[in-house]
């Protein structure tokens, strides 16, 4: 079963080609890294999909539908997303972040109180977190809020954009804990767009790997850290310097 | 003193009431505007630039110009609308006060929505988006209660400086707080002046407190803080309606006491009461005070509108905004008929006689017998020992003597015309405001002042006017006049003509001008009335 797939997708800028044309299928179920330079058209991929961005040329289908036929907002409220910067409303607390799309579906209260104190658990938040305004959340609370919206209204497939960019390690290992765990239990299709392989690497079961706008390699995580292309090796030399350099302290 | 606080503090009420409706009303139409404005630039990005630098040009024209500029603007309006639509619009008091301000409030109102719209995180827009809010969603429930503390703070800019802006409405013609502040600075009532500014200053002092407080309280989202400041204008609006109700009951009693004298048949039905225009300078209060006296003991509705800019008061003459008031030969030669070369007196007189009805509909009711005149004076001693009695004698001396003009005289016509065929050229020339233009002349930091004829100063400080033997001055005779609404109040004033002289105007203006024992316009108007003879 296809979850995602782009036929032949471009994005046209100011008479420049910036994505495509690209062809990539994505199975239901899978948990797909996209990563590359800043620049290399992750996010612009990633946004063909809930139609944040409209492809050009080609095609972007999601559950075999092209995401152009509907209505936009209708389509991305039926889709998981996690904004670049968590991006969570200032102004509300954290339990009506994470029933914003319940509120924009017509939940009744009740049940988006459920939904949102069962997420909370899910996060590993604690539920007196409820009531509180992000402005008083760490980095990782916040993210992990940000996820917590993202799933609110239980959608099968999940867009993060750049998820672990300003946390520190052992948070970004808390919330890839986070991320991979609820990727099993809602029984997701997930894409993580990254530009750091780390985590990729270690969590996702298979790697696009961009660069200009197109997709460069496409594998398993073995796959590409055996990859010759200098594009790939540069994303994957830090990632692989530091487990030498771990190996070695352990020895 | 206590007397002129006393009179100055019963004005407010009616005013306080005028001033905070007219405030209100300007910003909620700015505000409409403002919201019209604030959303075509969220759509549209590009024109954010364009829309800000229009507005801000608006702000950089002083608020008494824009004031004065929508009077003629909607004249014009009024007689376009009037030969299509057979309606006419009221070009003075209440509309040009409302635009004009508006005008002037949008600034602060269409830059606080755009900045508040900016001031929304590029992450949490993205958010808004990426959760599948539509456009209208995430106006309403993201960028708008964001944006409201930024707007908050603009609409509280708007509402102090409207407020303040306000005051000008009486050259306008509008009721506002202003009525008290230039009566006072005509007639050098502080008192006037004093309790008019701080009844602006207080209202706006109130207002920008609780809307303050709204502010605060959405920046912190605290509603304690929002309900006290909404509280705090509720509180303001009952006792300004309080205010308002009470005036129309005490109103209502007036008329109900007046009704035993409409029965007796002295009073005409006329819809609308007897407008009495006067400009923004004393003499003008005292003879605005004396014809609306004069009208009511004929038994007729009138009311006085004070404080007319001098370049509105014959267009709303004209226009039948104002139905009759005082105006001088030598500004209405200039000013209605675009005459630039002097006439004798007299000639004068005939053609602004003749033309005046021709061309405006205007009626010259009455020539009052004095003239209010350019001229230049020195202190009685000085000029016998200097035996300087005409401009002839002061040419000759002129070149060891200093001037002092009030500061629009030397861009004058007529001081063109005094160096041309006088030959004067003074040892010094400075400008003075009024006031302090005879204490220069006293003190002797000038030795001659420019001077109006029938100034009550010129008795009183014992000054004589240098006569203009060469007639090189016009003649400012002081005329009547009556519009073409209600042409038959001629008759009911013609009686004054030729009544009043320089030395009894000069008296009058002197009881109001001076500093102590200063009478009300009204009260020189009373012993203007004694002294008259029919």
């Amino acid at each position: 079963m296809v979850a995602i797939e782009f036929q032949a997708a471009q994005v046209v800028r100011g008479g420049r080609v910036i994505l495509g044309p690209l062809d990539l299928r994505v199975a239901v179920g899978g948990l797909v890294a996209v990563a590359g330079a800043s620049g290399a058209g992750k996010t612009t991929l990633l946004r063909l999909v809930n139609r944040m961005m409209a492809a050009d040329a080609g095609r972007v289908l999601v559950a075999g539908v092209d995401v152009a036929s509907g209505d936009g907002a209708a389509l991305r409220r039926g889709i998981g997303y996690a904004a670049q910067g968590v991006g969570l409303f200032p102004h509300w607390t954290v339990a009506e972040n994470i029933g914003a799309v319940p509120r924009l579906l017509g939940w009744g209260a009740g049940r988006t109180r459920e939904r949102v104190s069962a997420l909370l658990r899910m996060m590993e938040l604690p539920q007196a977190m409820a009531g509180r305004m992000p402005g008083a959340l760490s980095g990782g609370q916040a993210s992990r809020v940000g996820l917590a919206r993202a799933l609110a209204a239980g959608p099968k497939l999940l867009l993060l954009d750049e998820p672990f960019a300003a946390l520190d390690p052992e948070t970004r290992t808390g919330l890839a804990d986070r991320i991979e765990a609820m990727h099993r239990a809602e029984g997701l299709t997930t894409l993580i767009v990254t530009h750091d392989l780390a985590d990729a690497l270690t969590r996702a079961s298979r790697i696009v790997v961009m660069e200009a706008g197109l997709v460069v390699a496409d594998g398993t995580p073995a796959a590409i850290l055996a990859d010759a292309q200098p594009a790939v090796r540069a994303l994957v030399a830090s990632p692989l310097a530091l487990a030498r350099k771990l190996a070695a302290l352990q020895r | 003193m206590r007397a002129q606080f006393a009179r100055a503090l019963e004005m407010v009420p009616e005013r306080l009431v005028a001033h905070l409706g007219l405030s209100v009303a300007a910003v909620a139409v700015a505000a409409l505007v403002a919201a019209g404005l604030v959303l075509v630039m969220a759509a549209w990005p590009r024109v954010r630039g364009l829309v800000l630098g229009v507005v801000g040009v608006v702000q950089t024209i002083p608020a008494l110009a824009l004031l004065a500029l929508f009077y003629p603007f909607l004249l014009a309006v009024s007689a376009v609308s009037e030969r299509y639509l057979g309606v006419s619009v009221p070009a003075l008091g209440f509309l040009p006060a409302l635009l004009a301000l508006a005008l002037y409030a949008l600034l602060p109102l269409v830059r606080g929505g755009a900045d508040g719209l900016g001031s929304v995180p590029a992450a949490t827009l993205d958010a808004a988006d990426g959760i599948g809010m539509t456009r209208g969603q995430r106006l309403r429930l993201v960028e708008l209660p964001l944006a409201a503390p930024i707007m908050m703070g603009g609409l509280r800019t708007a509402m102090v400086w409207t407020i303040g802006a306000a005051t000008l409405a009486t050259t306008v013609g509008q009721k506002s707080l202003g009525d008290l502040i230039f009566a006072g600075l005509q007639l050098q009532d502080w008192a006037l002046v004093l309790v008019g500014c701080a009844a602006a200053a207080g209202l706006a002092i109130w207002v920008d407190a609780a809307l303050g407080r709204i502010e605060a309280g959405l920046r912190g989202r605290r509603s304690g803080a929002v309900w006290l400041g909404v509280a705090a204008l509720v509180a303001l609006g009952v006792a300004v309606g309080g205010l308002s109700v009470g005036g129309l009951f005490l109103q209502g009693v007036g008329q109900a006491s007046g009704a035993g004298s409409a029965a007796s048949g002295r009073t005409e039905t006329v819809s609308k009461p007897v407008v009495v225009g006067a400009k923004n300078f004393g003499e003008q209060y005292v003879l605005a005070a004396l014809i609306a006296e004069r009208l009511r003991g004929q038994g007729l509705e009138v009311e006085v509108r004070a404080g007319l800019g001098s370049a509105v008061a014959f267009k709303a003459l004209a226009a039948g905004d104002v139905d009759i008031y005082v105006d001088y030969s030598g500004t209405l030669w200039g000013a209605a008929l675009g005459r630039t070369a002097p006439a004798p007196r007299g000639e004068m007189l005939d053609v602004l006689r003749r033309e005046l009805p021709a061309r405006h509909g205007v009626n010259v009711a009455a020539a009052l017998g004095f003239e209010n005149a350019y001229a230049l004076a020195m202190q009685r001693a000085r000029a016998r020992a200097l035996g300087i009695k005409s401009l002839d004698d002061l040419a000759r001396r002129a070149g060891a003597l200093r001037l002092a003009t009030d500061i629009e005289f030397q861009s004058r016509e007529e001081w063109a015309a005094l160096q041309r065929v006088y030959g004067l050229r003074f040892a010094g020339l400075e400008s003075y405001t009024p006031v302090l233009m005879v204490r220069a002349l006293t003190s002797g930091r000038a030795d001659v002042i420019t001077a109006f004829s029938s100034d009550g100063r010129i008795a009183a400080d014992n000054l004589v006017l240098l006569e203009d033997t060469r007639g090189a001055l016009p003649a400012y005779d002081a005329l009547l006049l009556v519009g073409p609404k209600r042409p038959w109040l001629a008759a009911r004033v013609a009686g004054l003509e030729g009544q009043i002289d320089v030395a009894m105007m000069r008296e009058a203006n002197w009881m109001v001008d001076r500093g102590e024992d200063k009478r009300t316009p009204e009260q020189a108007a009373a012993w203007l009335a004694d002294k008259l003879a029919y």
